[in-house]
């Protein structure tokens, strides 16, 4: 094997050498795939009442139902096959993560190089700001905002950027600034038709792997934030159940040994929730200068 | 173990005469309680209910809601507008004193002065003024025809004119009755103590007119947990718990230890279809308009009727407790009409009725409901949506909280769907009067009414029966009203809910009633 | 310091009325309590009734300013729901929440730290590995699932302990408190680990890393080539200094734990206040809902002050401003 040389290349390297992470990370991939090909591969369409049946509900794994087929993992209190809807949640699970991780991102990484940039009052307002909020738990701005929105994806997905854009914003003005504060960067800004060059040739790449890193952090977060709101009752419409609502709707039954309905759906969620985690991890050990050997 | 619904009044009347001799203590444990101790502060349910143990209400309603004497032994109408009691003789207060008119004049006057945010008066609503025609009899005169006033008093505490009388007003009333002095009753049981959001301790009143209660001692725990105040009756610190849950209820008929008592309640769940021109959510398939509302043909109406399996709806969505309904109230209510057929699940009539009806490919509606109100109203319109999608109507189920469901509701923004209607006065005026009589402010009628629903001889019959002072003759009006409702099925009763409640296996017997109250006094010790 | 002190309170208080001028309008704006606080099958009189009993028949600026001039004089209003002033209720609620949250963020303390020592003294040793496999789960796994765990196995299947509710309490103060007997903490025993989870990863993490940087620093090395003992050098040199950081974290967690019992408290029907806001939210109970927000916001508001205060009295730089 040749040498690697670029610095993609460096990294994928260093990342090959835990094993965790590259399992995580093959994870993550399965995840990734089943879950957009979950139409190919469900034995069922979880949203489509026609294909429902009241008779197969809550039968344990292993049940023939009507549709002639084997339910691997039972049914739920609807009668859906607990596969095909651990699949299509987990479908529902990565998009609201993904999207609201990339405009808490897109938001956040703004605020942060402004207030890097600009200086002065507005940066003082922008910090204290993103300060004060991140001193509120997360948990409880998503609580509170999802009362406030009212149920739906897009209601969902602006709850949970506010409740996180505020580390982007956090992480992006703390790079932004360390390298503001250089030497060149003030030479450059000293000469005229140079301030998107500054902004986007040096502020924002040296942002970039401090914000890849909590990006990981916040999709996963993201996740498990939806999760826990659908528990609660707080998050999305219940005929198009997510895993946080899959796993709410069978908590009531676990008492009566009907644990199923509860378990596998969890055991989903948090085999995707660990698999990021773990990447996450291994980037940011990565990142990190000073554990570098 | 399930103790069967109606066991008869005479093995009841027996067990009392058995139990007033034992001298026991009965420990509840309630899901909620009085919010204070003056029984007219709050029209709660679970007020009313610790409120029943220590005062008496002038009209009495029975375990059907069936209206019977209480301290007034009679009533009726003596013209128009005005009602005569006779009031039961002989009855004293637990401080020895005497009932009279006085006690219900005063009462009666006090509830618009002390009552709290959940206001007790809607008891006296049509009340112009109380006229005490001797200390057994009392006029009350109305605001108009007031054909349900005695239905009105079966809420109406009597408290003690002398007792009370320094505590009647908003500032003072807690005070006085929370602390004791104005807290006396003609009911079964004294006040001890009382800790609010706590326990309601009461001893015997001996000189009950009911005759003495089967308990020296009454203890009246709160717990709002459902998990909690069974496993409370589990390690033996509560006697008798309401509400069980249906999950648990399932576990509990295998457990030796516990009794389970099946009651029906007065919620039916009701499908409301959109009479509207242009109902929000209804479209064609594909999201198209549609030339007209299909929910207004019949057939359709029909077809949606059809298409709902009820049995499948009991047995498997709520797990065997409930009932499948035909009609908007339970039967037996003043006002149910037996006459109304089963309705019979029938997805080929439903499909043909579509295809007559010009929809051969069915249309698309959207499904609104509560999924937090009332157990298995989510589920059971989840199910409805699998119905409906396989007779061919596509449907989108929104199961919401109500906080969101039912002021969306009240703007009108549904055009399908389904809540629970609970009939709390046992007759129909309640319920058809706010649903079925088409949308009229002026009379008080329709108010409910949101879907437009009209039809011109319902209208007539239930503007008649509001001001028709004769009984009988206002329950045939009522029950022709309920038949022809439920025949035009813009309102498609599915299911009539029930209440558990559970006891420590062979200790107590009682009925289940339709309110959902637990009175001690009627709770009786076995053996 | 006077300056910047009074500065800082300024500033706060500001926060404070935006903040309470955010909370009333956005509760206002969730939906019409009537529609839940009276029975939806109740009449129009009633409902007219219950709208005027409750004050919402006035403007929105004008409920506001009753509101303010209240809590001014310490009067949050009274719930609609248990119809009891909002301050005794959250007061009633908050011994249970605190027993809850001081004992899962002390056993996450005690035991997280420890374990994070270790793993950062010998991070190579399989149980090094096998203490932050644990800690990424307890990272990873949300609260709540934890929690339904922790119910099917200790509640369901072995039976060992009570699946939720507040066990026995005793009067102490005139506060009711149930860690002091069995059957609370029985009843506590589950909700405190499953709270616990999640800051005990934490803690296991912040410790760890902060003896993994001490050990790898020229002090330790030359502690070592002097011949001090190990012990010595953990005691002396590594856990003095990572104590500091740990004391802040574990003051700003018992606040973020607060909020973080919502979702544990749900669970396990855990009588205290995360279960009050819950309930309230879904029930559109608005003074209890505003009332708690405010004092959260409160909370963390002074919380925020304190250790800004107590960096200023540390840092002097940090008065002029220009450090921050």
């Amino acid at each position: 094997m040749s040498a690697p040389s670029t610095p993609l290349a460096l990294f994928w390297a260093d990342f090959r050498e835990n094993r965790v992470a590259l399992a995580a990370l093959a994870m993550v991939a399965l995840i990734a795939l089943a879950a957009i090909f979950a139409p190919l591969i469900a034995p069922q369409n979880p949203y489509d009442l026609a294909t429902l049946s009241l008779m197969d509900a809550r039968r344990p794994p292993g049940f023939v139902g009507s549709g002639g087929y084997v339910h691997l993992l039972g049914t739920d209190p609807q009668g859906r096959d607990l596969v095909s809807a651990i699949l299509y949640g987990l479908r529902i699970s990565i998009q609201i993560g993904v999207a609201a991780g990339a405009v808490a991102l897109t938001l956040g990484a703004t605020l942060g190089v402004a207030a890097a940039y600009l200086g002065g009052r507005l940066e003082a307002l922008i910090m204290r700001a993103v300060d004060l909020q991140l001193s509120f738990p997360p948990i409880l701005l998503a609580l509170v905002l999802s009362a406030l929105l009212g149920q739906g994806r897009l209601q969902l997905i602006a709850a949970l950027v506010a409740a996180q854009y505020a580390y982007f914003a956090r992480t992006a003005y703390g790079a932004a600034s360390a390298e503001r504060r250089k030497d060149y960067v003030e030479a450059a800004l000293a000469t005229p038709l140079s301030g998107r060059r500054v902004v986007f040739r040096h502020l924002l790449p040296n942002c970039a792997p401090p914000l890849i890193v909590v990006a990981t952090v916040q999709i996963a977060n993201a996740i498990s934030l939806e999760a826990t709101l659908s528990f609660l009752g707080l998050g999305l419409p219940v005929n198009e159940p997510s895993l946080g609502m899959l796993i709410a709707n069978g908590f009531p039954y676990m008492m009566s040994g009907r644990s199923w309905i509860s378990v596998y759906p969890g055991v989903a969620l948090i085999v995707l929730i660990v698999a990021i985690n773990l990447v996450g991890d291994q980037v940011r050990d990565q990142f990190n200068p000073r554990l570098r050997r | 173990m399930t103790l069967s619904f109606r066991t008869g009044a005479a093995a009841a009347a027996l067990l009392l005469a058995a139990g007033a001799a034992a001298a026991q203590t009965l420990t509840i444990g309630v899901r909620g309680g009085p919010e204070s101790l003056d029984p007219h502060f709050s029209a709660l349910g679970s007020h009313a209910e610790a409120a029943k143990h220590i005062y008496d209400t002038l009209v009495w309603s029975g375990d059907d809601l069936q209206i019977e004497p209480g301290l007034a032994t009679s009533w009726a109408p003596v013209d128009e507008d005005t009602w005569r009691f006779t009031l039961r003789e002989g009855v004293t207060f637990h401080d020895g004193s005497a009932f009279d008119a006085e006690d219900v004049k005063f009462s009666i006057e006090r509830i618009p002065v002390v009552s709290g945010p959940t206001t007790t008066t809607i008891y006296v609503r049509r009340v112009a003024e109380v006229e005490i025609v001797d200390p057994l009899t009392i006029d009350i005169h109305t605001d108009g025809p007031a054909a349900t006033l005695p239905y009105d008093f079966v809420r109406l505490f009597i408290v003690s004119s002398e007792a009370a009388a320094d505590y009647s007003t908003p500032e003072t009333a807690n005070e006085g009755f929370n602390g004791g002095p104005a807290a006396v009753g003609t009911g079964p049981f004294r006040l001890v103590s009382w800790e609010p959001k706590g326990d309601l301790v009461l001893e015997r009143f001996d000189g009950y007119w009911r005759g003495p209660a089967a308990w020296e001692r009454v203890i009246r725990k709160e717990m709002p947990n459902d998990s909690s105040r069974l496993a409370a009756l589990k390690s033996g610190q509560v006697d008798v718990i309401n509400y069980v849950s249906s999950i648990d209820y399932l576990a509990l008929q295998r457990d030796p230890s516990v009794d389970t008592v099946v009651g029906d309640s007065v919620y039916v769940m009701n499908l409301q279809l959109d009479q509207r021109e242009n109902p929000p959510g209804v479209r064609a398939v594909g999201g198209g308009e549609l030339d007209a509302n299909p929910l207004r043909d019949p057939r359709v109406r029909e077809a949606i009727d059809s298409a709902i399996d009820r049995e499948t709806m009991v047995g498997i969505v709520l797990e065997g407790l409930g009932k499948p309904a035909n009609q908007m109230m339970p039967p037996g209510f003043f006002g149910s009409n037996e006459e109304i057929p089963t309705p019979t699940y029938d997805p080929a009539k439903a499909k043909a009725l579509l295809a007559e009806a010009g929809y051969p490919d069915g249309f698309e509606i959207d499904l609104y409901c509560t999924s937090d109100r009332l157990p298995g109203d989510g589920a059971i319109c989840q199910g409805l949506g699998q119905m409906f999608t396989q007779a061919g109507i596509r449907t989108n189920v929104n199961a919401l909280s109500r906080t969101v469901y039912f002021p969306a509701q009240a703007r009108r923004e549904y055009g399908v769907f389904m809540n629970g209607w609970g009939t709390l006065t046992g007759e129909a005026s309640y319920t058809l009067g706010s649903l079925a009589h088409s949308e009229a402010p002026d009379l008080k009628l329709g108010a409910f009414n949101r879907i437009e629903y009209r039809n011109e001889e319902v209208d007539a019959l239930l503007q008649e029966a509001a001001t028709e002072m004769d009984a009988p003759r206002r329950r045939a009006l009522y029950e022709e009203a309920m038949a022809k409702t439920m025949a035009d099925r813009a309102y498609i009763s599915i299911v009539q809910l029930q209440t558990v409640w559970a006891a420590r296996a062979g200790s107590v017997t009682f009925e289940p009633r339709f309110d959902e109250d637990t009175l001690a006094y009627f709770i009786h010790p076995k053996g | 310091m006077l300056g910047f002190v009074i500065q800082r309170l300024i500033q706060a208080a500001a926060v404070m009325a935006v903040m309470s001028v955010i909370v009333f309008v956005g509760v206002y704006a969730v939906g019409n309590p009537v529609d839940i606080v009276i029975p939806p099958d109740a009449t129009q009189d009633v409902r007219e009734e219950a709208i005027r009993r409750l004050g919402l028949d006035l403007p929105l600026w004008r409920q506001y300013f009753l509101f303010v001039g209240g809590v001014l004089q310490g009067d949050f209003g009274r719930s609609f729901i248990y119809n009891e002033p909002v301050l005794s209720l959250i007061a009633g609620r908050a011994p249970a929440t605190i027993e809850l949250v001081l004992i899962s963020v002390l056993c996450a303390t005690v035991i997280g730290v420890s374990l994070g020592v270790y793993a950062g003294y010998r991070p190579h040793a399989p149980l090094a590995r096998a203490i932050m496999a644990l800690s990424v789960l307890g990272f990873s796994v949300p609260t709540f699932w934890v929690g339904l765990i922790l119910i099917l196995t200790f509640a369901v299947s072995l039976g060992w302990l009570p699946a939720g509710g507040r066990g026995e309490t005793v009067l102490i103060l005139g506060v009711r408190w149930s860690f002091p007997t069995l059957d609370g903490l029985a009843h506590i025993a589950l909700p405190a680990l499953n709270l616990a989870l999640f800051k005990m990863a934490m803690m296991i993490r912040l410790a760890r890393s902060g003896v993994r940087e001490i050990m790898l620093t020229d002090t330790i090395r030359f502690a070592r080539a002097a011949g001090i003992s190990e012990a010595t050098i953990l005691r002396r040199h590594v856990l003095k200094l990572i104590a500091a950081p740990i004391i802040t974290v574990f003051g700003l967690e018992l606040g973020s734990t607060l909020a973080f019992a919502v979702v544990t408290e749900t669970i396990f029907s855990w009588p205290g206040m995360g279960k009050l806001i819950i309930d309230s939210i879904t029930l559109l109970d608005r003074p209890v809902m505003v009332a708690y927000l405010i004092l959260t916001a409160l909370l963390f508001v002074t919380i925020n002050l304190l250790v800004d205060l107590a960096y200023a009295a540390i840092d002097p730089r940090v008065r002029s401003g220009e450090a921050r």
